[in-house]
Order: C-alpha cells, then sequence, then structure tokens
C-alpha cells in the first residue's frame, strides 16, 4: 500500500470498527443489557479501540513512517506557535553548521579530493620510499629518472605513467616568484585534460631525451593574473630564470584546479631552470612524482604488485652499478593522487585539519547550546501539555520521539541554509587569505564527502541540541506537572550551571585562538628587532659558484659590490650567512679547555666587516672587524660576541680578549661585544650569537646594502645594476620591513578570518550565557519571591544570581585552559617558524580569560536585574 | 493451578500461530464480516478462544496485505447496512492448505512426544 492511501486506508479502518461496535452493541441488548449501558458494554468488551486502530496500523507496516509523519507535523505546529524561537535556532544552526561545512568544502577540495574529475577511478599516484640509501632514507619521496624510465617502460598494467617536480621559477615578464611544474609530455592527457583551453599542449618530441624545446604551456590563472588574458599569447617568448620559453597552449583552471597552477615545462627544461643543479642526468636523485593511469581490467593491487617487481629489479642493478656498502631497497605505495593519502605527509594534513576543524565545531557546539537552551526553555513552559500527553497514556519514548523530530526539523532546515556556506566560504576564505592563493585553488566542488560531512553534523546537531530537553521531558514529575504548579522546578540548576561551563569553555578556547592569531602580524611589523630594517636592502641573488664559475662569480660579486656602493645614497653593503627571521641551526661553541659536548649552543652568523653599520646594529664594547684580522676559515682569528652569548659564557668575568673554540677547531679571540638583536624569533630576544669574519674570497652568502633616504630608487638602481651584469639574474631587492610587512598583510587577512570565527563564536557563548541565566531565574521567580517576603532584600538576590554566574564561569574557564593550553601547544609545535607562539600562550589565556569574565558579567547583569524584580506577591499568589 | 491472567496468557499463545489459519478456515464458509469472523471463532471453540479484537483486525488487514483474503463493503442480507466483509483469494485457500498441513504435522510431532506408541493416556 501507499503512503497517500493512509487518509483512505484510516476511514476505511474506523467505519469498520464502528460498525462491528455497533453489532457488539445489538448483541448487548439483546442479551439484555439495559440499552443506556449496552454502548458503554459494547465498547468493554471492543477494549481499547485506539490501540486496536495502532495495531492495524501496524499490520499495514506503515507505523515507522506514519509515526515519524505525526511527529513531523507536531514539530511544524509547535513551529508555528513560536516562530521566532524557530528561526533564532535555524539562524544560530545554520550558522554553526555552515562555518564548518564550508571550510570542510575547503578542506575537502584541497586535501581529500583526488585531484582528477575524469575517470579518478583509474588513476594511481606511486610514491616509493627509498630505504638503505644515503638520501631522503625511510621516508616516502619521488623517484629518480631512472626509476620513472623502467616504470613507464616495463609497466604492462599501467596504461601510461606521467612525471613532475613543482619548483618555483621567476617569471621575468611578472618580475616574481611563480610555480613551474616540470613535467612529461603526458602529463595533462594523464591528469584528465585532454584539451587545451588555447594552443596546443606537450607533444612527445618536446620532451624526448636530448630535446631541449623550450615551450611552455600556461594555466588559466596564470594566463589571466600575468598576461591580462591575452589572446595573442600562443608563440610569444617568456623568460623563466632568465631562459626563453614559448609560449604553446593554455591549460584550463577547471582541470587544472587540484595542480598549483603556474607554467609548465617539459621536464628536460629542468637543468635549465635549476642553475648548478641537473636533476635530470643524476641518476640517483630523486625528484619526480608519478602517476599513471591503470589498463581497464586491473586494479590498484595489480599494479602495486607489478611495480614493486620493476623496483625490485631496478634496486638489483642499482646494487650491481654502485659497488658501495648502499644496499638500496625501495617499498611503494599507491594512491588515488590526493594529499591525506599521500605516506609522506598523510599524518600532517590529519593534524592539520584537526586543528582547524576543531575550534569549527566548538561553534558548532555553541550553536547547539543555544539552541538546547531554547528548547529546553520550551519544554519547560510545555510542561504543562507534555504531563497531559503522559496522562493520556503516551510513552516517554514517543514524547523524546517528538522532541527528537522538532530538533531535527531545526536542523535540517540549518543545515539547508548552510548549504549556501558551502559555496560561498571557501572562496571568502581563499580571497581573504590573497589573491595569490585563491588562484591555487579555483574551483570548489562540493562532493559526496562534504555532503556526507554536512548530514553527519546535521544528526550530531540534532542529537546534541535534543538530549536536554528530552532529559527535562523524561524526568518531568506527572502529578506536580499536571497539578499545574508552575514554579515547580523541573530543570536543576546542575544543568544549567553546566550549560554555561561548557559555552564559556568552549567561547574561551575560541577567543584564545583569535588572541593568538591577531597578536602575530603586529608582531611581525610592530616590535623593534634590534637593527634596522628599514634601511637595509635584501639583495636576493642566484649565483653558479660551482668551481668550473669560480673565477667568473668572483668577478661578478666584486664588481656588483664596488657598483652597488657608488650609488648615491648607499652607505655601506655586507655579506652575513644568516638571514633575518630564517631558522637557524646552533653549532657547539667551546671555551678552551672544554671537550666536544661541554660547549653551549650558538648562532654563528659569518660576516663581512661592514656588517654592524649595515645593519644598524650598536657596538657596546671594543672593536668592529678591520682589514687586518685574519679570515682564513683555518687560521685563528678574532670574533664578535653577542651580549647573550658574553652572560652565557663569562657570567661574571670580562669577556674581551677571552678567546673561544669553534666546532672546527679554530681558536678565537673575543675583541667586541655587540647588543642583542631580536632576528629569529620576532619579539623574542635572540640566543647566544657568534659572528665571525667572513673570508674575503669566499662566494655566496646573503648580500644586504644600507642607505638613507628613499627605498624605491634605489631597489630600482640596485636591480637594473645586477641585470647589467648577469642579465639571468631575476632579482627584486626589498628592504627587510618591506618583506615583513608582505608577510604580516598574509597573516591580518588570515587573521581576520580567524578573528570572524572568533567573535561568531564568542557572540553565540554571550547569547547561550544571558539565554541560561534568564531561564534559570524564570525558573527561581518563585523561590526569589518566598526569599523577598522573609526578609531578603533586593542587593541578596542579585548578589546570589551574579555570584553563581561567576562561580561558573570561572569553572568555565577553567575547563577552557585545560582544553587551550595543549591545544596551543601542539600549534605552537606545528608552526614552526620565526613566531614565537609558544611565548604567546599565557598571553593569550591571560587576555581571553579578562574578556570572557567580562562578557559573562556582562550577559548575567540582565537576568539578575530581572531576578530582582521579582514580585513577591505574585509568587504568593502561584502558590 | 494457575490463575486466569496465566490461562488467558497460555490462550493467547496457542492463538498467536494460528489465528490466521483459523480466520482463514472459517472464510472458507464463505463471506463475512469482522464481527461475524470473530463470533464464530468463539462459539465453535466453545467460548474456549476468546477472540480479542486487539488481535482480529490487524489479522484481518495483514491476511489482505498477503492477499490472503479481500474486502468488500457490502450490504448484508438481514440487515439495511452495510458492512465490510472478507472474503477468501485463490491464494488465501492454497494458505489455508499450507498452514493445516503444517498444523498437522506439528500436532503429530507433539503428539509423539507426549504419548509415545503403547502408552496411551
Amino acid at each position: 500500500m501507499q503512503w497517500w492511501q493512509i487518509r483512505k486506508r484510516n476511514d476505511d479502518l474506523e467505519r469498520e470498527l464502528l460498525c462491528d461496535l455497533e453489532l457488539e452493541e445489538e448483541e448487548q441488548r439483546e442479551r439484555g443489557v439495559p440499552p443506556e449501558e449496552a454502548a458503554k458494554a459494547a465498547r468493554r468488551a471492543f477494549g481499547n479501540v485506539a490501540l486496536i486502530r495502532e495495531r492495524t496500523h501496524e499490520a499495514w507496516g506503515l507505523a515507522p513512517v506514519e509515526r515519524f509523519w505525526g511527529d513531523l507535523r507536531y514539530a511544524l505546529r509547535s513551529v508555528q506557535r513560536a516562530p521566532m524561537l524557530f528561526i533564532v535556532a535555524v539562524l544560530a544552526l545554520g550558522l554553526g553548521i555552515g562555518l564548518n561545512a564550508g571550510v570542510f568544502t575547503l578542506l575537502n577540495s584541497i586535501l581529500l579530493q583526488p585531484p582528477i574529475f575524469k575517470d579518478p577511478g583509474s588513476f594511481v599516484q606511486v610514491y616509493p620510499r627509498y630505504t638503505g640509501w644515503s638520501m631522503r632514507e625511510d621516508q616516502y619521496s619521488s623517484f629518480t629518472t631512472e626509476d620513472y624510465d623502467a616504470i613507464r617502460n616495463r609497466s604492462k598494467v599501467l596504461e601510461d605513467v606521467a612525471a613532475w617536480q613543482i619548483s618555483s621559477v621567476v617569471l621575468e615578464e611578472g618580475n616574481k616568484p611563480n610555480a613551474a611544474p616540470t613535467v612529461t609530455c603526458n602529463y595533462f592527457h594523464i591528469f584528465g585534460v585532454d584539451r587545451p583551453l588555447l594552443g596546443r599542449f606537450f607533444v612527445s618530441g618536446d620532451c624526448g631525451r636530448g630535446s631541449s624545446a623550450q615551450v611552455a604551456v600556461l594555466s588559466e590563472a596564470t594566463w589571466a593574473t600575468d598576461f591580462g588574458s591575452d589572446s595573442d599569447i600562443i608563440g610569444k617568448t617568456i623568460h623563466l630564470n632568465g631562459s626563453p620559453f614559448q609560449v604553446i597552449g593554455v591549460v584550463s583552471s577547471d582541470a587544472a584546479n587540484f595542480l598549483p597552477g603556474g607554467i609548465f615545462v617539459p621536464y628536460t627544461a629542468e637543468p635549465l631552470l635549476d642553475r648548478g643543479r641537473d636533476l635530470f642526468n643524476s641518476a640517483d636523485v630523486p625528484w619526480l612524482g608519478v602517476a599513471g593511469r591503470l589498463h581497464s581490467g586491473f586494479s590498484r593491487a595489480d599494479a602495486q604488485a607489478e611495480l614493486s617487481t620493476i623496483m625490485a629489479q631496478q634496486d638489483r642493478a642499482y646494487v650491481k652499478r654502485h659497488i658501495s656498502t648502499f644496499n638500496r631497497k625501495t617499498n611503494l605505495a599507491l594512491t588515488n593522487g590526493s594529499f591525506i593519502e599521500n605516506p609522506a605527509i598523510r599524518d600532517r594534513v590529519v593534524a592539520m585539519m584537526a586543528l582547524i576543524l576543531g575550534p569549527l565545531t566548538l561553534i558548532l557546539l555553541l550553536a547547539c547550546c543555544n539552541v538546547t537552551m531554547l528548547f529546553l526553555s520550551r519544554t519547560v513552559t510545555r510542561r504543562g501539555e507534555i504531563a497531559t500527553r503522559l496522562a493520556l497514556g503516551a510513552s516517554r519514548g514517543q514524547l523524546a520521539r517528538m522532541l527528537l523530530a522538532e530538533s531535527l526539523l531545526t536542523a535540517i532546515i540549518g543545515g539547508a541554509l548552510s548549504i549556501l556556506f558551502v559555496y560561498r566560504v571557501p572562496l571568502l576564505v581563499m580571497n581573504a587569505i590573497g589573491a595569490r592563493q585563491s588562484r591555487f585553488v579555483l574551483l570548489i566542488h562540493p562532493d559526496w564527502r562534504v555532503f556526507g560531512y554536512l548530514a553527519l553534523l546535521v544528526i550530531a546537531a540534532t542529537l546534541i541540541s535534543s538530549l536536554m530537553p528530552i532529559r527535562a521531558a523524561w524526568k518531568l514529575d506527572l502529578l506536580t506537572a499536571l497539578k499545574g504548579r508552575e514554579s515547580a522546578a523541573t530543570v536543576r540548576s546542575k544543568t544549567t550551571s553546566g550549560l554555561i561551563v561548557v559555552q564559556i569553555a568552549f567561547g574561551f578556547v575560541l577567543v584564545c585562538a583569535a588572541v593568538l592569531f591577531g597578536r602575530l602580524p603586529s608582531l611581525v611589523t610592530g616590535t623593534d628587532a634590534g637593527f634596522d630594517t628599514h634601511h637595509t636592502i635584501a639583495v636576493p641573488l642566484d649565483v653558479d659558484t660551482s668551481a668550473a664559475n669560480h673565477a667568473g662569480a668572483l668577478a661578478f660579486y666584486s664588481t656588483l659590490e664596488s657598483r652597488i656602493v657608488a650609488i648615491p645614497g648607499v652607505q655601506s653593503v655586507a655579506y652575513a650567512s644568516l638571514g633575518p627571521f630564517r631558522p637557524v641551526p646552533p653549532q657547539e661553541i667551546r671555551l678552551p679547555g672544554q671537550t666536544v659536548g661541554q660547549g653551549k649552543p650558538v648562532s654563528v652568523d659569518d660576516i663581512s666587516s661592514y656588517f654592524f653599520s649595515t645593519f644598524g646594529i650598536p657596538l657596546l664594547r671594543g672593536r668592529s672587524f678591520n682589514s687586518a684580522d685574519p679570515t682564513s676559515p683555518d687560521s685563528d682569528s678574532v670574533a664578535i660576541v653577542s651580549e647573550a652569548f658574553a652572560k652565557a659564557f663569562w657570567p661574571a668575568g670580562d669577556p674581551l680578549g677571552q678567546s673561544i673554540v669553534t666546532p672546527n677547531h679554530r681558536r678565537l679571540i673575543v675583541v667586541g661585544i655587540a647588543a642583542d638583536t631580536k632576528s629569529e624569533s620576532f619579539g623574542v630576544t635572540d640566543g647566544p650569537r657568534l659572528y665571525t669574519l667572513r673570508d674575503a674570497s669566499a662566494l655566496g652568502g646573503k648580500l644586504y646594502v644600507h642607505f638613507y633616504g628613499d627605498a624605491k630608487p634605489i631597489e630600482n638602481a640596485i636591480r637594473d645594476m645586477v641585470k647589467a651584469l648577469d642579465r639571468t639574474q631575476i632579482i627584486a631587492p626589498e628592504t627587510i620591513w618591506e618583506s615583513l610587512e608582505a608577510d604580516a598583510v598574509q597573516m591580518t587577512s588570515l587573521a581576520g578570518i580567524i578573528l570572524f570565527m572568533a567573535s561568531v563564536g564568542l557572540l553565540m557563548a554571550v547569547v547561550g550565557v544571558y539565554g541560561v541565566l534568564s531561564f534559570a531565574v524564570n525558573q527561581r521567580s518563585r523561590e526569589f519571591g518566598i526569599k523577598m517576603v522573609l526578609g531578603a532584600s533586593r542587593q541578596t538576590i542579585f548578589r546570589s544570581v551574579t555570584l553563581q554566574a561567576i562561580r561558573n564561569t570561572i569553572v568555565g574557564l577553567l575547563c577552557g585552559v585545560a582544553i587551550a593550553q595543549p591545544a596551543m601547544r601542539t600549534l605552537a609545535q606545528f608552526l614552526s617558524g620565526p613566531y614565537p607562539l609558544r611565548g604567546l600562550i599565557t598571553f593569550a589565556l591571560g587576555v581571553s580569560a579578562v574578556l570572557l569574565l567580562v562578557v559573562s558579567l556582562a550577559a548575567s547583569w540582565l537576568p539578575a536585574l530581572r531576578a530582582t524584580r521579582s514580585d513577591p506577591m505574585q509568587a504568593l499568589r502561584a502558590e | 493451578m494457575p490463575s486466569t491472567k496465566d490461562q488467558a496468557k497460555q490462550r493467547s499463545a496457542v492463538l498467536q500461530g494460528t489465528l490466521d489459519m483459523l480466520i482463514l478456515r472459517t472464510l472458507l464458509y464463505g463471506a463475512a464480516h469482522g464481527h461475524e469472523i470473530g463470533k464464530h471463532i468463539q462459539r465453535t471453540t466453545n467460548d474456549f478462544l476468546q477472540m480479542q479484537h486487539g488481535s482480529l483486525y490487524p489479522a484481518l488487514h495483514r491476511l489482505e496485505k498477503r492477499g490472503w483474503v479481500t474486502s468488500k463493503w457490502e450490504t448484508a442480507p438481514d440487515r439495511n447496512r452495510e458492512f465490510k466483509y472478507y472474503r477468501l483469494t485463490e491464494k488465501g485457500r492454497k494458505q489455508l492448505l499450507v498452514e493445516e498441513s503444517q498444523w498437522k504435522q506439528m500436532m503429530e510431532a507433539v503428539a509423539r512426544v507426549m504419548w509415545p506408541t503403547g502408552e496411551e493416556s
């Protein structure tokens, strides 16, 4: 039977029962029962008609559907009765679910989805793990050129195999770094892109051994941002790392979605782009990512077996060729190509998703708390109705189902609303992070994972937000409720306290995250680094310093140096081995007489003589380096130490004239003490630092220029000068300050997103606390009235409500700290780099605690005030 | 001595598996409405089986859903009123045979345990 026939069926059954009931009545009368009692007797003989009806319905096999339909209708009716409450609940859940699902969509398309749209089932990506080998031991990495060739030539299971490496090149026409995948010529085919947007793709001739075809395919995004969607781009020449490439085609963004975009060039062009290294022809260096397509009829396991055999052969050949102790062995992992399946980074991807989705889940939980409160208050105000239903024979299970249906209705509509977020949030986030990033993830495709996640959230929200109301209805004391004693407390203070604690704790965690990230940008630009960031220009150079080019490189550096010094406004030029705000591997420095292992870890900066004036670092005592100081890396010489160094090594004595020993057993005599800087982490004074004098004939190192006046003309002059000397140099000199600012801008937008989410969370927490307290105060109005009659002053009542709120808030804060502290520690570990997150944790905890305390006091003020307004007369009258 | 409640329980347990068969058998005499079916079973068992309406109607509807009986509103021959008459279908007839034979097998099996040959009760 179909569900739309239910009504007809029902009428039919009703009629049937009625007929038979009448017959029964007649029989009773015939049996001599007085007519006035016959009807009653018939009903008695018949039994519970409602029960018969219900059992018959069950015989139809439609009872669950019918029950659900009934519950839903009931839910709709209660929505009609209180539409505002419903709208608020839907909005809260919609926001909570939407933010989660939106961000999940983004993560899904970046991390979880395989990178292809066309026939993803046949796509396999292969990760090798070389062991017993000197390079990248025990870690999934990339293939060597030889291994790729072997797989490509011998595999029967894989129809075709592509390889690629993603490197960064400077596109001269845009004068900025760009992603440049160096790919095999079948790359687009393997990734499911058959037709170019413009022009053509690579043909096999472009990638042949010994081919030096300098051709490039632009991604649609690069074509649009760097070339203004120039329709005549095909055939034009662009310059990558100084080499000319001819543009032969443009690949559409949709297809390149997962690919990082940028400029695709044949992998044979790798030596051209990668100065000084030749990965393509080094048999030993793993550098290629490899993916292929399965022949139809073969599975990934078949491929795994076959490729493992091929790699075992390769391993044997390798061992045979190298008469060495290395005994290479290769393990393979085959995946669908998504990031989360990449064995090398799987754990980090999972951790990252947890870190991102964790706080968002808190927002959803806060939304659920709010909705719980709304439903709970309604359940309590409706307790008369609920009691009547129970008295009429509804089971508690039925009641729970009814309440559940209401939550479900709310959550489903909220979830439907949140689909808007699924399509909007990812783009908003990407745009906020930066225009440069937004073109890397171009098209977000919500798929079954997103909708599955959405459904999961809806179900979770339904269950969580209906738990408390169901409990309240379950615990309902039938007699008191039926007697209509409105004031009989059915929701215990434990419940309300618990809700406040939970909301404060979650709000606290979110605010902590926001404070942490909100503080970062200002930390980057706002702290005094201890050296002049505004008037020091970093000049990035990429010089071939191999032995073959030694003389050329030497000439390049000396000419460049003299020319830069001649630029008007330039004061000095210096080299340093350490860049500011980059991680520094410490070296062990010892005092004479100490053995290896007894020394202290120190950052060692190998600098040229004008370093201190170029960076504007003051010398506190002693002298700077001078031209008479020996520079040879083997001979003993002099050194300058930082204040922290001096304190660490000679806490009491005078460092000047003391000697120290470097890891290569060089003895250095301290001739000067420089001021401490904050160049390793933002806002944190560096540890011990040792400055050694750079060998005058050394090559490489980072070049810095100190100047006065406006930065721009000098930056341009330096760039032109470098270009004039070596046309292949692609440089964008900028002051240290400018590069910091660029970082800070990016961080600010990221912080903006986090701040927005935390604000949503905080708002929900405040509204939640307010709601819970108002509810609790309403519940206790009779109690307050009686207290007043007994002589309690309004102040006492105000104080008791506020005190309870404060107590709950503090418990909530403690719980929050218990969650936030370890979470932030994990985060600080995860985000390594020059950001002193660890030092910020206490700050974040403190600020958030104060903020939440203030906010929760504000939220409890109104309910407390209302408590003092309870009318004693009314309370007594209700008794 | 079992209480009356226990007796009722026992009877309903007997009924549980056999109600469908009893209804089908009753309908073999011809079409009948719910009340008649109930009364007939009650009367033929000398009131041993008190027909519970609570199980009769669900059972009738279940049989109808399975296609063993059909129903139709018809005017009763002796009254000027319409009743819902149930009629055995061809499928129902076959089902009755099946249930009957199953029931017989069961009875024989039970009998063999209870009264082994040569040990007349």
